[in-house]
């Protein structure tokens, strides 16, 4: 789970990247970089901070 | 008698109006003869002594090249030109100090906020991360982070450091990491002006460094601890900053996509302080929760610090710091707007000033009394906050940047501790994470427009305005900026850590934990004098 949440916050950043080739208006990529940002945090605070949980000490 | 006063007056007038519209003589330009003329003290007016000054630094003092020749206009110019460039490297040189004293800072505060039985660990940490991340730096780090910038104008030049790696993408250049200056004597290094460099970039990548500390602490093992300092001094920290400082791809977002001025991060809340609040926040997830910090239902519960007074000494010597960090950050006082100097200390003291009033009124509204930690943590907020900003906004923007960020870190924290469940014994994610992000966006938002270093910031001409001045594609440029931040310096930092976690492991054992870390450890106590009471942790 925590290589998949790395992967989904690697792809949030790549989203962003791919904002400076696919459009040049300024509201297209702010939107893509939103967009980007997103999935990234999703990716920490959705897979791999929930991932890292189930095995808190405070679980055992 | 009344016709020829008025005619005495008319003519008057005449003629004084004609000798206003009379050219003055053309300035004759200055020769060599001219400066040989000017006239030193004599010596034995000096032997009296100068309780004035008048007779201190003159003529005599400008250094001659041939004294066949005497003192000749190409002597006086390079005297000039020396006097601009020593005042940049003597500024730069005593703001890095400023920067280094940081840490102490940084160690106390930190300290203050953990328990008495791990002193000593906790300030060990803080202590040694200066040697690790300088020898990291030295070896490695540098180079990566500096070694294609270019030229550096404020301190002669430093050409040297002139060789990017860079690779192609959407048909533009993207830098990725510099090639000169390894050991500071390869390509050139061995430099006056890039030993300035290295020593100001030294002071804040060790900054960085420190934030994850005090995240870590209370149950972090001391060798994983300097191996991962290790690996952020010599890559983590360098990589992000060669893109925005180093001639990289980000700071080149204006030239190459037309994105504003390009990623501005003035003096690092993205670079400094948004890496280490990044990776404090992914060590801490790979470390776990101290024993005792949640229920067996996930509640948080409270685990005080031992020493506030520390703590908000601490604060004040951080605040003292940032005049270097941010100030600094012009690397010179002399020339190319760097007069900027001044409002940039206020900007900074400002943003300081209304973090700490945000998170004192907020914790004192929402929890009855004003938390005196929080209100620490607030003014550091503030802090992190304006140092991107710093030098591209007003006063009215920096205390509304340090009022929001005194908020956030309140907000911040209660969202770390109860909802992402990651133990922060400090605040550094909110306080250097959060508000390092924030302080990244808000140069998007509020630069004004009216800095000017030199008539252009990363290559691009003008000055670095934001949305609310009219020019909305700066945020974007900012907001790739977080994107990365987010994106890739967490998962680069997670990977790392993981990396150590299997390697060497990143947590003490339970019974260490219990203990304190300062025997198990350190093989001293913080505070041998003192009978420590265990307060064993509860689990409910």
């Amino acid at each position: 789970m925590v290589l998949a949440g790395l992967a989904v916050t690697l792809f949030g950043f790549l989203i962003a990247i791919l904002s400076l080739g696919v459009t040049s208006s300024v509201s297209g990529r702010l939107v893509m970089v939103l967009m980007g940002l997103a999935v990234s945090l999703a990716g920490i605070i959705g897979i791999i901070n929930r991932s890292c949980l189930k095995n808190a000490i405070w679980r055992r | 008698m009344k016709r020829s006063l008025l005619l005495v007056t008319a003519a008057l007038l005449t003629l004084a109006h004609g000798l206003a519209q009379t050219p003055s003589p053309a300035a004759s330009p200055i020769t060599t003869s001219d400066i040989r003329n000017v006239e030193a003290p004599k010596p034995e007016s000096r032997l009296k002594g100068d309780p004035d000054g008048s007779l201190t630094g003159t003529v005599s003092d400008i250094a001659v090249s041939d004294p066949k020749k005497g003192l000749t206009i190409a002597d006086a110019l390079n005297q000039i030109g020396q006097n601009r460039i020593a005042i940049n490297f003597v500024w730069t040189l005593i703001t890095g100090f400023l920067v280094m004293f940081m840490q102490a800072g940084f160690a106390i505060v930190e300290t203050g906020l953990c328990r008495a039985k791990n002193a000593n660990h906790t300030m060990m940490m803080n202590f040694m991360v200066y040697g690790v991340g300088m020898l990291a730096y030295w070896l490695i780090g540098f180079a990566i982070q500096m070694g294609g910038v270019g030229g550096v104008a404020n301190l002669g030049g430093a050409p040297p450091l002139n060789t990017e790696w860079t690779f192609h993408l959407f048909g533009k250049p993207f830098g990725l990491f510099g090639q000169h200056g390894l050991f500071l004597t390869q390509g050139g290094a061995y430099d006056v002006a890039v030993m300035v460099i290295f020593l100001f970039q030294m002071v804040f990548m060790d900054t960085a460094l420190t934030i994850v500390t005090g995240s870590a602490a209370e149950r972090w093992k001391y060798a994983a601890f300097l191996v991962s300092s290790f690996i952020m001094g010599a890559f983590t920290y360098p990589l992000f900053a060669n893109w925005a400082w180093g001639g990289g791809w980000l700071a080149n977002l204006g030239v190459n996509f037309g994105l504003g001025k390009g990623y501005c991060d003035f003096a690092g809340s993205g670079v400094v302080h948004a890496v280490g609040g990044l990776t404090a926040l992914a060590v801490a997830m790979i470390i776990g929760p101290r024993i005792g910090k949640y229920t067996r239902d996930g509640k948080p519960n409270a685990i005080i610090g031992h020493d506030i007074v520390l703590v908000l000494t601490g604060c004040f010597i951080l605040a003292f710091g940032w005049f270097g960090f941010n100030p600094g950050s012009t690397l010179g006082a002399s020339g190319n707007g760097n007069l900027r100097i001044g409002s940039i200390a206020v900007n900074t003291m400002l943003a300081g000033m209304t973090g700490g009033f945000g998170a004192m009124f907020y914790m004192w509204l929402r929890y009855g009394k004003p938390d005196a930690s929080m209100s620490g943590n607030g003014l550091l907020a503030g802090l992190v906050a304006i140092t991107a900003p710093s030098g591209f906004v007003n006063t009215i923007g920096a205390t509304i940047i340090g009022l929001i960020a005194g908020v956030l870190v309140c907000l911040s924290v209660e969202f770390v501790d109860r909802v992402l469940k990651v133990d922060d014994p400090v605040g550094a994610i909110s306080v250097h994470g959060t508000n390092g992000l924030w302080g990244v966006i808000s140069v998007g938002l509020f630069a004004d427009g009216k800095s000017n270093y030199g008539g252009s910031w990363n290559g691009v001409n003008g000055s670095v305005t934001g949305l609310f001045y009219g020019d909305a594609s700066q945020l974007v440029a900012q907001l790739i900026g977080v994107a990365t931040l987010v994106g890739f310096v967490f998962t680069f930092s997670f990977v790392v850590n993981l990396l150590i976690d299997f390697v060497v492991g990143q947590r003490v054992s339970p019974k260490a934990e219990l203990e304190g870390l300062d025997l198990p450890e350190m093989g001293q106590l913080g505070y041998p004098e003192f009978e420590l009471k265990a307060r064993p942790a509860t689990v409910h």
